[in-house]
């Protein structure tokens, strides 16, 4: 059983992550197919116009998953709760699809329209398997992952249908493998609002998701409004979620893997939990997608293909460990 | 004057099929109230009612000056607080966290806790006298140790009414004893009400009983006007004689052959 951190520890455990973040980034940055010399750093285009922002942006992604992982593991009260599992990934990426394929161009709250799709199909997703997972008014972590499941197979065949109909195989497949490929800086724009108030939601809802962990009904009798809460965090992981699918397409894994290896480390309280998931999660997408730039450079690997190689197993690993603890 | 009336209360989980069917009893400041009745008596769902779990059908709970349903959550956690029969043990959480969100009802959006917050903690642990199991993770606790940091996060709350369901139901006889020992020493202040299997632990330790059958009053009042074989009778049909210890003026029933 791993200690808890005292006040000074976290503050030393945040810190710490926030140099390795720092670390990861400067390295990846200068790695790649092209080398830079240092005399042209400051005149480099390929560095300031294409991997900066790709670095940022794979910081970005990471953060948006893997809270939203936290999120969805607290609300629902399930360890096994992750964005891709739940088909909320597959949602968002039928959603933003669709709107490829019709050529959609519309505004709406400040979002175009492939990220506002993907976040109305990932919103759906989740109330979808939400609804269909509960067995007399309670929610079961079993019938949730199949649920979660069925919606992904599901979600899949529409996208293979709308692949065929249109035969635009090339820029929606692209949704399928996540990619950070087409990073830019108006990528950066665009997700970084969701980063800042998805985050900010999370950590401000720390105490109801600690409460939470207690049960339901105990949450009540501390004074939580269990209802509401779900609410805003399950649209606050959602949104996040669809604004990643929408820039990077769907990255399994990652927000799975970071909470429960975070919780194992340093506790299951919401307060330390969510600062640290969310820099671990950049730190892992970061070095994850430099890993998939330079590992067959000049060709790409597809960073979901990454995500998925490693977290499948790890995955794996967390189910058989839950089953071994609870005999 | 009492902190906590029940008048006329109906309620369950179905319309029309109460599980308390009219009920009414009031408990004063310092009492600590035992409900007794057999399985199925709607012990657990009067609790549940008061803490707001479960809709009231029909009549009124007041706390203090307020009716229950006029309070909202929060106001409610401030003033009573539950410690159920059986409690998720949380992964990694140390009994000083556990007691600590006990203090939730207290906190801000934008807060977190305070140094009041953490005194209040710490008086609940210092009063469960449970100082040296704080560091420890919940999930390594024997079951009495664990009753002690529920009870201790329930009273974290600092409510007017702290309510325990079955609260030494999974306890060894040691426990149970320690237990019923420390709730009667924390009435002072405050009320309490936990319902109970054992009607000698019940008579032993509380200022009142609530005798329940099929969500009715067979009996209020102090345990030796409550525990009497016609009243055990009515509500469990099991013939009992009782018993008294002149040395410890306590008194026990004891099942007939």
């Amino acid at each position: 059983m791993m200690r808890k951190f005292n006040k000074n520890e976290s503050l030393i455990a945040i810190f710490g992550l926030f140099v390795l973040l720092l670390a990861a980034m400067v390295i990846s940055l200068f790695l790649g197919s092209v080398f830079i010399p240092p005399g042209d750093l400051w005149g480099s285009e390929i560095l300031w116009q294409i991997r900066l922002p790709r670095v940022v942006l794979a910081a970005l992604i990471g953060l948006l998953l893997s809270v939203s992982g936290v999120i969805l593991q607290g609300t629902l009260r399930n360890p096994l709760a992750d964005p891709y599992i739940l088909g909320i990934s597959a949602g968002a990426g039928v959603g933003a699809s669709i709107s490829i394929a019709l050529g959609a161009q519309f505004v709406i709250f400040g979002m175009s329209s492939v990220p506002a799709t993907a976040f109305l199909f990932s919103l759906i997703s989740v109330i979808v398997v939400y609804k269909l997972s509960q067995v007399s008014g309670k929610t079961s972590p079993e019938t949730l992952i199949l649920a979660g499941v069925a919606l992904s197979a599901f979600c899949a065949a529409i996208l293979a249908l709308i692949i065929i109909i249109t035969g635009n195989l090339q820029s929606i497949y692209f949704w399928l493998l996540g990619s950070l490929s087409s990073a830019s800086w108006s990528n950066v724009t665009t997700v970084l609002p969701y980063c800042i108030v998805g985050a900010g939601a999370a950590y401000f809802f720390s105490k109801e998701l600690n409460a939470l962990l207690l049960g339901e009904e105990m949450a009540q009798t501390l004074g939580v409004d269990v209802e509401n809460t779900r609410f805003v965090l399950v649209g606050a992981a959602s949104l996040m979620t669809a604004a990643a699918v929408s820039v990077s397409g769907i990255i399994g894994f990652v927000g799975l893997i970071i909470p429960h290896w975070m919780r194992l480390i340093i506790g299951p309280n919401h307060r330390l939990l969510i600062p640290v998931s969310a820099l671990s999660g950049m730190v892992l997408m970061v070095l994850a997608d430099t890993i998939s730039r330079t590992v067959l450079s000049p060709m790409e690997v597809p960073i979901g293909i990454i995500m998925a190689l490693v977290g499948a197993p790890f995955f794996l690993y967390l189910l058989r460990r839950r089953r071994t603890e609870g005999k | 004057m009492s902190i906590l009336r029940v008048e006329n209360l109906v309620c369950g989980y179905v319309p029309r099929k109460p599980i308390i069917k009219n009920i009414s009893f009031s408990v004063a400041d310092g009492e600590f109230v035992g409900i007794v009745g057999p399985n199925g008596s709607g012990k657990t769902t009067l609790l549940r009612t008061i803490i707001g779990l479960i809709k009231i059908q029909n009549g009124t709970i007041m706390v203090g000056n307020h009716k229950v349903e006029n309070l909202d959550r929060r106001e409610l956690a401030r003033r009573v607080a539950f410690v159920p029969q059986l409690m998720e043990p949380v992964d990694g959480f140390t009994v000083e966290e556990l007691v600590l969100l006990g203090r939730t009802p207290y906190l801000e959006r934008f807060s977190f806790e305070s140094e009041d917050d953490r005194e209040a903690a710490q008086w609940a642990i210092d009063e469960l006298k449970i100082g040296n199991l704080k560091d420890r993770p919940i999930s390594e606790l024997s079951g009495g140790e664990f009753q002690r940091a529920a009870i201790a996060r329930a009273l974290a709350q600092e409510p007017r009414v702290l309510m325990l369901d079955e609260p030494t139901s999974h306890l060894d006889i040691r426990y149970q004893m320690k237990i019923c020992k420390l709730l009667k020493k924390l009435r002072k202040h405050r009320s309490i009400i936990a319902t109970f299997h054992d009607l000698n632990l019940a008579s032993r330790f509380c200022s009142k009983l609530i005798l329940m059958k099929r969500g009715e009053l067979v009996a209020e009042g102090p345990p030796e006007k409550v525990v009497t074989p016609e009243n055990i009778w009515k509500a469990y049909r099991v013939k009992v004689t009782v018993r008294s210890n002149p040395s410890t003026k306590k008194f026990r029933y004891v099942m007939l052959p």
